[in-house]
């Protein structure tokens, strides 16, 4: 899912919404619109939103709109300016507070780096993001959006960031020019006026809508095993003000039954987050003590079931409203609504000023929280820990994928009952409960370890490792059809690993991997992996064999026909036949077949 | 309730099992179902007690083809929580049917799938009927019984419960369910069984059925119990202590009053006591029971409940 085949052209804005009359400033700086509204205090805040984020990229891609962010910020790293940048979904911000005159340096400095990116620092970058995504830790949601977008788009929060191991200078240069322009680009500050001095000539380029949404999720509600002691959902509903509310409705109703009333949960929460122009995601969330799991999995069904009865106390829904009214006041109202504002602009949503607002609030009613609550419901993935959510009538999300490739049959090493097929369309491996396929032009990357180990996504999630050392037969000639097939842009080179893996016996659990594919334990007998060394060994044990078995049946004809027969000799020659022919044995028993 | 056992049955009659002949005013709610009468069968349940309620909804869940008749009513009266949760309990009958009632190892793959898909099918009317209108206790009482079978966990049929019980407290019927998931068979603990049975003893009111537990816990461990062992259980000082307690504050106590489940009562009693080789304990409640056998208290004694009933009958009464 690349952006370049969605660039249909909105014309920036460049008037003052309506709603905003009044209220803010509107310009253009170096053709970027910019927002302006003063705040009290000496320090001014401006941020620089560009409408690129991790869902624009692809897997094989993947954090080149971060590594940009790193790099526009490499010559700001040692001002002492409060400043910052953020790579998110659909967006990246520069954000930085201090007097006019910092606020006018460290943006002159982004927008001079976004030009002209310090490439010379990109192996070093790479580093910093490598070992800043080891260090990270991870959202309670990280796994749903593969589950639900798969790896691509929307999906892609869900994955480390692949591509830096294999951007290049021209690449990252070439996506700082299409997608940090000025026509891509909206600013705000916190003053009321544009601050002197501003120089942040970008080049030209076009709004990018955010992407589309893929899907990998054929029928929802669904539901996806999780870990053991918590229960996340997310949704995906229009934005309103009636879907913020009831976020805030479920919330706080999650929080009352699960941690007041039920003592099932320390955590219970709802957010809302916009994710494009018209869509936003729910996310629910309750942990839970693991003896008080399944209450809490049936505690969020039954105060989901509520809402959408639209059994909601006439107090829940004001709370909710006051809540959200009290965000609108305040002395410096404008400026702190300039950063959704100059969103909402950049991803072409409505606009509203806070009276506009403040009527929307008034005017949601209990029917429209349960209007909403049924729309979440209907689109809901839920993560629940051990036990299955058919019985409140999810489906389960898919397991296994439609259908397999045809080609070479590779039996696992580990495990019997799995076989890794290798064919000119794809790969599949052959699991118990079904297939798992990545077919090669359906796939998002392929990481290439010099040992020969090649792991394949698809663009629906699925993944297949390719490891030779765990299937037999897997020689250089198969793998060169795997190379050849995926297109060069989905290949991720990685470095040499520490340890190459070996065939082990797994716990047969494992085997029933998901959209990460593990095998089982070895129900054959194990073989030996296949290198060019084992291949000598085993011809040279062959031929030691063959030869020594000759001399012993020459040696026992001769004692035999012999008038004396000399039993010692004829023992002693078998016996030290044995143990060759057994290891003989064992090297056919084992030897690689394709 | 215009049984009172005082007036009918006799020690010496044949048992006499049929619910409808034991109960006669529940007849009325059979024709009802029978000829199809929604209004009828709603007005019969408004009129009863909690206790009666759930007992006839028992009968209805075990109405051959009255699902047809269930769903239509139903979908006639959207809003009705009634025959939504009578449709639900006859489908998880229905589906515990194809399941039959034999320990998981002898169920076949195809049975569990059309029993999970029936309980299923009833779990999801049921959430809809709790989620509007969670003061009804039927529909939590019915969710215990899915959460059973659908293996929904301890914590969540114990979370059912409560909701239950915070809407209908000592609801016996519901404290019943419950005590099977407690049991070892679907996850719990003998611990957790006979602590729960007196917990709901020690809580219920006087003269009410709850104590009755305590004996159902003593039956079910009884008859977790290998040959012997389980014998010298039901004959042990502690169990018929226990056993003696728990009839003196229910169907001994002078609170008590008969409702459609005094005859389940007192037949349990007798059986546990019958077991445990306390034949003058027991004879007290057959006398009172006289021919009204209840089927579910001595069908682990033998496959014809009546003549299991005479014969521990003509025992415990030959021992006085």
């Amino acid at each position: 899912m690349t952006a370049e085949t969605r660039t249909d052209t909105t014309a920036p804005p460049t008037g003052l919404p309506a709603a905003l009359e009044g209220l803010a400033g509107c310009t253009t700086t170096q053709g970027i619109p910019t927002l302006f509204a003063p705040r009290a205090g000496n320090e001014i805040t401006a941020g620089l939103f560009f409408r690129v984020g991790t869902a624009d990229e692809t897997l094989a891609t993947s954090g080149i709109t971060h590594l940009v962010e790193h790099l526009a910020l490499h010559r700001s790293g040692v001002s002492d300016t409060h400043h910052n940048g953020a790579t998110a979904g659909t967006y990246t911000l520069f954000h930085v507070t201090g007097t006019e005159a910092e606020v006018v340096a460290h943006l002159n400095s982004v927008c001079a780096s976004l030009r002209d990116l310090p490439l010379e620092r990109l192996e070093t970058e790479k580093e910093i993001l490598r070992t800043e995504a080891a260090g990270r830790g991870r959202g309670v949601n990280h796994q749903l959006p593969l589950w639900r977008y798969g790896a691509e788009g929307y999906g892609l929060a869900a994955y480390s960031e692949l591509g830096v191991w294999r951007l290049t200078p021209d690449e990252v240069r070439w996506w700082a020019q299409t997608r940090f322009t000025r026509d891509n680009a909206v600013l705000w500050i916190t003053s009321d006026h544009v601050p002197e001095g501003l120089e942040l000539t970008l080049p030209a380029g076009r709004r990018i809508p955010a992407p589309a949404a893929g899907s990998a999720l054929p029928t929802t509600p669904a539901y996806i095993g999780g870990e053991d002691g918590q229960v996340v959902l997310d949704a995906v509903v229009r934005r309103s003000t009636a879907a913020s509310l009831f976020t805030d409705v479920l919330g706080r109703a999650l929080f009352q039954e699960l941690r007041q009333e039920g003592g099932y949960s320390y955590v219970a929460d709802a957010d809302y987050s916009p994710r494009d122009a018209d869509r936003a995601t729910v996310t629910a969330f309750a942990d839970a003590l693991p003896q008080k799991q399944d209450a809490v999995t049936g505690a969020f069904v039954d105060v989901l079931a509520r809402l959408r009865a639209g059994r909601i106390e006439p107090a829940e829904l004001e709370s909710a409203k006051s809540k959200a009214l009290k965000s609108l006041e305040g002395p410096d109202v404008a400026a702190a609504a300039l950063p959704s504002w100059a969103l909402n602009l950049l991803m072409g949503h409505e606009i509203m000023s806070p009276d506009q607002h403040r009527e929307r609030i008034a005017a949601v009613t209990v029917e429209d929280v349960r209007d909403v609550a049924r729309e979440a419901w209907s689109t809901a993935l839920v993560q629940v820990p051990g036990r299955d959510l058919a019985w409140a009538g999810c489906a389960a999300a898919p397991q296994y994928s439609p259908a397999a490739v045809e080609g070479t049959r590779h039996a696992s090493l580990e495990d019997g009952r799995v076989t890794l097929v290798i064919g000119a369309e794809g790969v599949s491996l052959l699991l118990p409960g079904g297939p798992v396929t990545v077919r090669y032009d359906r796939c998002a990357a392929m990481t290439a370890r010099p040992d020969g180990a090649r792991v394949l996504t698809g663009l629906d999630g699925f993944r297949v490792e390719v490891e030779p050392t765990l299937f037999k037969g897997v020689t250089p000639e198969r793998l060169a059809v795997i190379d050849a097939a995926v297109p060069q842009g989905s290949v991720v080179p990685l470095p040499p690993r520490d340890e190459v893996p070996r065939p082990q016996a797994r716990s047969r659990a494992r085997a029933s991997g998901s959209r990460t594919v593990v095998s089982g334990s070895p129900a054959v007998p194990v073989a030996q992996p296949s290198t060019p060394g084992r291949s000598v060994l085993r011809w040279l044990i062959w031929s030691v064999t063959a030869f020594f078995t000759l001399i012993a049946v020459v040696l026992t004809l001769d004692e035999l026909t012999a008038p004396v027969p000399d039993t010692d000799v004829l023992l002693g020659v078998w016996i030290l036949e044995l143990p060759l022919a057994l290891a003989s044995w064992s090297q056919w028993r084992t030897r690689p077949r394709a | 309730m215009s049984s009172t056992y005082r007036t009918t049955g006799t020690v010496k009659g044949p048992p006499r099992l049929d619910p409808y002949d034991l109960h006669p005013e529940m007849a009325e709610l059979r024709t009802l179902v029978t000829a199809r009468d929604w209004p009828g069968v709603q007005a019969f349940f408004d009129a009863r007690s909690q206790t009666d309620q759930t007992y006839a909804a028992s009968l209805v869940s075990e109405m051959p083809g009255a699902e047809t008749f269930l769903a239509d009513a139903a979908a006639r009266h959207p809003a009705a929580p009634l025959p939504r949760t009578l449709l639900a309990y006859r489908q998880v009958v229905i589906g515990w049917g194809i399941r039959s009632a034999a320990r998981a190892q002898h169920v076949s793959r195809d049975q569990f799938r059309q029993f999970h898909d029936w309980l299923r099918r009833a779990e999801q009317q049921l959430i809809d009927v709790c989620a509007e209108q969670p003061g009804f206790p039927l529909a939590w009482y019915v969710r215990l019984i899915t959460a059973r079978g659908l293996e929904l966990g301890q914590s969540e049929a114990r979370r059912r419960y409560d909701r239950l019980a915070a809407v209908a407290p000592h609801h016996f019927a519901g404290q019943s369910q419950l005590l099977q998931q407690l049991c070892p068979k679907w996850g719990g603990s003998w611990e957790l069984a006979h602590g729960f049975a007196r917990e709901c003893a020690a809580a219920a009111p006087n003269g009410s059925n709850c104590a009755v537990l305590v004996a159902d816990a003593h039956i079910e461990h009884w008859l977790d119990l290998p040959s012997p062992e389980d014998q010298a259980y039901m004959r042990g000082v502690p169990v018929r202590d226990d056993l003696r307690f728990a009839a003196e504050v229910s169907v001994w106590h002078p609170d008590h009053r008969p409702d459609t489940r005094w005859t389940a009562a007192h037949n349990t009693f007798a059986m546990a006591f019958s077991v445990g080789g306390h034949l003058r304990d027991a004879a007290r409640h057959f006398a009172v029971l006289g021919d009204r056998a209840d089927p579910s208290s001595w069908k682990y004694l033998g496959d014809d409940a009546r003549a299991v009933f005479a014969k521990h009958r003509k025992a415990a009464l030959a021992a006085r």
